[in-house]
């Protein structure tokens, strides 16, 4: 292989990814021509409402924070082989387990880390079923996925209005204690220490997955089953594995948006600051391409379109909402495996006719 | 349907074969000059004539396969002319060929298992989309089968039919189209030896009413016991069709499995008496039905090259399966260096010291989305010092995969950065050589490992397995290639439908007795 | 419990089972192809809002629903094309499908006046038949023909053999010389199709709106239903209604003075996802999915 291709082997998925965003925001633009809008205002006030100003990048990464937890679920899932798309409902555990935990009034920072811990076990005791059913019964996860989170989702439901609801504030949970809460980096934005969190969870799974053992077994068996077990590669371990970090990682995504989000820390009724972060994260694992730092990226670019989008409603008045619609486009693009093949095709002709 | 016409001790039938020629193929040639090795066929002429069951003998790769793909409609040809009774035809798809009347039954099952007999009929069936002739078709299935006995119920699910009777559907599947000339391709790889006699008696009616059978086996058995005329084909060359009459299982073995005698490479005796592999009684998963009761037994003794040949089907990948731990076997015992690992994981076998090398390099043998570096040590990468409590040590990894990437001439632009994917077939196989062999295992399982090599990657493995045998491992061969078995090794087995029948001194095999055996006639005498 | 209140329950059930059970049907014939549309969610949105929109332009309940028949024909398509000739991620392009139709809906509705809230008028929403105890919607007996009628296709048809066999071994269709990607792509537009008519019922029919969250996760509960189901339409029927009884239940708990206190609604609200679950684990062995589920096929 000649370098230029070598170098269009690794750089290929970015292309794709940013392509794909290409595509997403030309299609975007044509709808907002359809309905009157100007294009050209509405993204110029997209991209300085997040990343224009200190203020801005710092809304940005805040929203960046769990999206890049939720995606590491399902990229870690997709490296095994497997769809984990669960995220949504260890989550929302994961968020009420912290509340729970926090409530022991440890100090700080003790009360961080059990909270935190809490929030990680929680996710796990929610992915593991999933992984259960799998290995015993062949219940194929995406349909299991589904139903634990519909089932999480009501539970979460019962919990904050039954359980650990407010005794002063029907509408939400009783806060996080003090002791529990991941200060603010910025003291006027909502970007906290949750960040900081997000961050070394992807050193770690940058580490886990190409400088462990265990890390090169998931890799392997999620390529190829059949050589893995040849090569004395324990299928089913790799299927545990993958759902309790999963799992784990999941939760904390809830625990970091309820201990680090100003100014209620605690978790409304209807869960406006959960909701959908599992399904964004799935969104910002394929930008990503399933990579650590690609994800990091994705989850920027996806926090800050939300940021964007809602200053973008302001002024000039585009609906929030088209930030949803250039995702979804964005993310069919990435399914199609064409651009993957114009790529292949590219490198085969510049190694020379492979 | 007189069980009298067929005697499954060789005596053939005499009828004259005088029917009308129904299909003839002048010339026919497969492949480009130069490209291969050679021809995959080489200006054959064929032709099938009406009441006769003809066979197609040869080894693998001989062409039988193919000639049948390009007759019936499956393969297109390269040169040739191809008659349907006197006709000039030329076949687009295999629909062309079932509207000639030509029809073939391959041997891989092409069946959709939730359907019973009669739906899966339905699927090839000419009919308007909301008709449903599932009655007609069963009615029209239970005329077939009673007719030519062929024991199959139109109304059973294919799925829950065992691999015996999912055959026979194929061949109910095919004869509802009510062909003149079938092609049958070792339709007898599933059957039972019952089941393959009573598939015979149904052959030789459906010849006795005028059709045309074309029958391709390895199993000189089986030739002897239903052919009219036979046809032997070795790499893609004619060597002659003559009546069954006019033959003997000797002259056809010698045709099909060749003369030359392959240097036997000179070695010192073995040595050691001790055992690296003691197999007794062993059914693989997947032969249940199809071994004899007593299985595979064989022994290979440390500092012994042990082959075993036979043609691709009787029971090989099932056999190394179970010596690997790939899969559990039925039934059996499997001792490695003294310890029962019957049934252990394949990670137990590895950590016992069993090395082995896939038949399936790119599937099995490694990890093609994976770099150089990587799949070198795809075994090895749980011990020191490749990783340290879970950690793994990039720099020792490198430095080891340099050394085998060198050791064993693979040519590898580099070790991180290059997916084992773009590699070519040999290249592949230089690394697994290399990964299976450093640490000089105890034993080592290698199957067909110099297929699709060059002379001198070939000549270099043979030295290596030469020099690991000095150093007391244990190699079991399992290869198709008789010329490597007979040069290779101490003693060589032959295997034929789920067991090993006969083992002789490698210095002493006669080409002609392992044919023999390769083919399932009883063992003259040597 | 008086009399009233059976029948009641007993209406609610019923239409709550149509958009599930019409999306489930659909799903079905798509499965027993070989292909796996975890979009049916968005479909459902982009159902509910084109059968408004139609409905309003035309002033007719009927080109309403017409509309959120195509608009789910168009989907459909556009998923069968990427699953089948392009071989992309099914999955992938699904979950793509729901995030936009999430967004083009909710986009729309801001454009059009209120945000988050659309509501059709009386005159053009579907008439229902009054039958004395209660008022029935007429695409109740409609999805209850439907049932029968796809059933009838994938059972008894040579059409339903053909896409069964391009579902469960579509090598050896292809060998039988059918045209396995065409009938798959039959079958994602005719999924989408209705599924688009369930989306149109929810917003022309039972809730005579549009909102962001009018689907609830009833693309999600029709996926769990043809597993169910085992791909058998009439199961189907059954597991609609029997999920629409919980949908219907989970209400009454609600405001039921009495029952409320002693069941929280949200484990009724629970309920149908558990059962799906045990059923899919208990069950999983005898129900028997299409070999090809899923993968796209690639003639070697």
């Amino acid at each position: 292989m000649t370098t230029s291709a070598q170098w269009l082997r690794r750089v290929g998925p970015l292309i794709e990814s940013l392509l794909a965003g290409l595509i997403g925001l030309v299609i975007g633009a044509f709808i907002m021509l359809a309905f009157g809008y100007d294009p050209l205002a509405a993204y110029l006030s997209l991209f300085s409402g997040s990343f224009g100003s200190v203020y801005s990048w710092a809304e940005t990464l805040a929203n960046a924070t769990p999206l890049i937890l939720t995606a590491l679920t399902f990229a870690i899932a997709m490296r095994g082989g497997l769809f984990n798309i669960g995220a949504e409902g260890q989550l929302y555990m994961g968020a009420l387990a912290a509340v729970a935990v926090s409530l022991i009034h440890l100090p700080s920072p003790f009360n961080i880390i059990v909270s935190l811990v809490a929030a990680m076990v929680a996710g796990m005791i929610w992915s593991l079923p999933v992984a259960l059913l799998k290995l015993g019964r062949g219940v194929h996860e995406v349909i299991s996925t589904i139903m634990f989170n519909w089932i999480s989702h009501f539970f979460a439901f019962y919990l904050i209005a039954n359980v650990l609801t407010d005794p002063k504030r029907g509408e939400k949970t009783i806060s996080i204690v003090e002791s529990a809460r991941l200060g603010r980096i910025l003291p006027t934005a909502s970007l906290n220490y949750g960040l900081v969190i997000a961050l070394i969870t992807v050193a770690f799974i940058l580490f886990f997955l190409w400088r462990t053992s265990a890390g090169f077994e998931l890799r392997a068996s999620g390529y190829n089953s059949e050589a893995s077990h040849y090569a004395g590669i324990s299928l089913r371990k790799q299927v545990m594995r993958t759902f309790l970090i999963g799992g784990a990682i999941a939760g904390l995504a809830g625990a970091v948006q309820v201990m680090g989000r100003p100014p209620t820390y605690a978790v409304m009724s209807g869960m406006p600051q959960l909701v959908n972060l599992g399904f964004d994260g799935i969104g910002v694992a394929m930008i990503g391409r399933n990579h650590p730092v690609g994800i990091v990226v994705a989850a920027i670019f996806f926090g800050g379109l939300m940021v964007g989008g809602r200053i973008m409603q302001f002024d000039p008045g585009v609906p929030f909402e088209l930030v949803r619609v250039i995702e979804g486009v964005i993310i069919v693009t990435l399914a199609v495996p064409e651009l993957r093949r114009i790529f292949s095709v590219a490198r085969r002709k510049l190694s020379g006719g492979g | 349907m007189a069980n009298s016409a067929i005697d499954p001790k060789g005596q053939a039938p005499k009828t004259p074969v005088h029917g009308q020629i129904l299909l003839e193929a002048r010339g026919l040639s497969k492949g480009f000059p130069g490209v291969w090795k050679h021809l995959i066929l080489d200006h054959l002429d064929f032709d099938v004539r009406a009441g006769e069951v003809h066979t197609l003998l040869g080894e693998n790769g001989a062409g039988k396969t193919v000639i049948a793909n390009i007759l019936s409609g499956y393969y297109g040809k390269t040169d040739g002319e191809i008659r349907v009774k006197g006709k000039l035809v030329s076949f687009d798809s295999p629909r062309d060929g079932l509207a000639h009347g030509i029809a073939m039954v391959h041997q891989d099952l092409m069946l959709v298992g939730a359907f019973t007999v009669a739906q899966n009929v339905m699927v090839g069936l000419k009919a308007p989309p909301f008709s449903f002739r599932l009655h007609q078709v069963e009615r029209k299935l239970d005329e077939l089968v009673a007719h030519y006995g062929l024991q199959v119920d139109p109304r059973a699910r294919v799925e829950d039919l065992s691999a015996g009777e999912q055959q026979r559907v194929e061949i109910l599947k095919v004869l509802f189209h009510e062909p003149e000339v079938l092609f049958l391709d070792e339709p007898t790889s599933l059957l039972t030896p019952h089941e393959a006699d009573q598939l015979f008696v149904v052959l030789r009616a459906m010849a006795d009413e005028g059709k045309g059978i074309v029958f391709i086996s390895h199993k000189m058995r089986e030739v002897f016991a239903v052919s009219d005329r036979v046809t032997v084909l070795k790499l893609g060359k004619m060597q002659g069709t003559c009546h069954i009459s006019e033959t003997t299982e000797d002259e056809l073995t010698r045709r099909t499995f060749g003369e030359t005698v392959p240097d036997y490479m000179e070695r010192p005796a073995v040595r050691s008496d001790k055992l690296a592999i003691k197999v007794s009684n062993l059914i693989p998963q997947g032969l249940e039905k199809k071994a004899p009761k007593s299985g595979f037994s064989f022994t290979l003794r440390q500092g012994e090259i042990l082959g075993l040949a036979g043609v691709a089907g009787n029971g090989q990948s099932e056999l190394i399966a179970s010596i690997t731990g790939l899969a559990s076997p039925a039934s059996g015992q499997i001792i490695i260096l003294g310890e029962d690992m019957t049934k252990r994981s394949p990670r137990a076998f590895i950590e016992k010291g069993v090395a082995h090398i896939p038949e399936r390099r790119r599937e099995m043998g490694i990890v093609e989305q994976m770099f150089v570096a990587e799949n070198v040590v795809l075994k090895d990468y749980r011990q020191t010092p490749f990783s340290r409590n879970t950690v793994l040590n990039h720099h020792e990894i490198t430095a080891h995969a340099q050394d085998i990437v060198a050791r064993f001439n693979a040519l590898v632009p580099d070790l991180w950065d290059t997916e084992c994917r773009i590699l070519s077939g040999g290249n592949i196989q230089r690394l697994i050589l290399g990964r299976e062999t450093w640490r000089k295992p105890p034993v080592i399982i290698a199957s067909h490992p110099t297929e699709g090599l060059d002379a001198k990657a070939i000549r270099h493995t043979w030295d290596l397995f030469l020099e690991l045998r000095e150093q007391g491992s244990g190699i079991l061969l399992i290869s198709e290639d008789l010329d490597e078995i007979m040069s290779l090794s101490d003693r060589i087995g032959v295997m034929f439908e789920g067991a090993i029948v006969g083992v002789v001194e490698g210095q002493d095999a006669d080409r002609e007795l392992l044919g023999h055996w390769m083919a399932g006639t009883a063992a003259q005498a040597a | 419990m008086e009399m009233a209140h059976l029948w009641g329950i007993l209406f609610l059930s019923l239409h709550a089972m149509v958009p599930i059970t019409l999306a489930a049907i659909g799903e079905t014939i798509e499965e027993s192809a070989g292909l796996f549309n975890i979009g049916l969610e968005g479909i459902l949105l982009l159902g509910a809002l084109a059968g408004a929109l139609g409905a309003e332009a035309s002033g007719s309940a009927s080109i309403g629903l017409l509309s959120g028949m195509t608009a789910g024909a168009l989907v459909g398509l556009l998923f069968g094309w990427i699953g089948t000739t392009l071989r992309g991620s099914q999955l992938i392009t699904g979950v793509g499908i729901n995030l936009f139709a999430l967004g083009f809906v909710a986009l729309m509705l801001t454009v059009l006046g209120a945000p988050g809230f659309h509501s059709v008028s009386r005159e053009i929403q579907v008439p229902l038949i009054p039958l004395g105890v209660g008022s029935l919607s007429p695409l109740v007996p409609v999805t209850i023909v439907l049932a029968f009628a796809v059933w009838w296709l994938l059972r008894r048809t040579q059409l339903g053999i053909w896409i069964r066999a391009a579902g469960d071994n579509p090598g050896a269709a292809d060998v039988a010389g059918l045209p396995v990607n065409a009938l798959r792509l039959g079958t994602a537009v005719a999924a989408g199709m209705l599924a688009g008519l369930a989306g149109a019922y929810l917003s022309v029919d039972w809730f005579g709106a549009v909102t962001k969250e009018i689907t609830a996760g009833r693309g999600f509960i029709a996926l769990a239903i043809v597993v169910f189901s085992g791909l058998n339409p009439l199961l189907a029927l059954l597991g609609g209604f029997i999920f629409g009884l919980f949908d219907g239940l989970a209400t009454w708990v609600a405001t039921y003075p009495g029952i409320k206190e002693i069941i929280p609604w949200q484990f009724v609200a629970m309920a149908p996802y558990i059962v799906t679950l045990a059923v899919v684990a208990g069950g999983i062995g005898r129900v028997r999915f299409p070999k090809g589920l899923g993968v796209p096929y690639l003639r070697e």
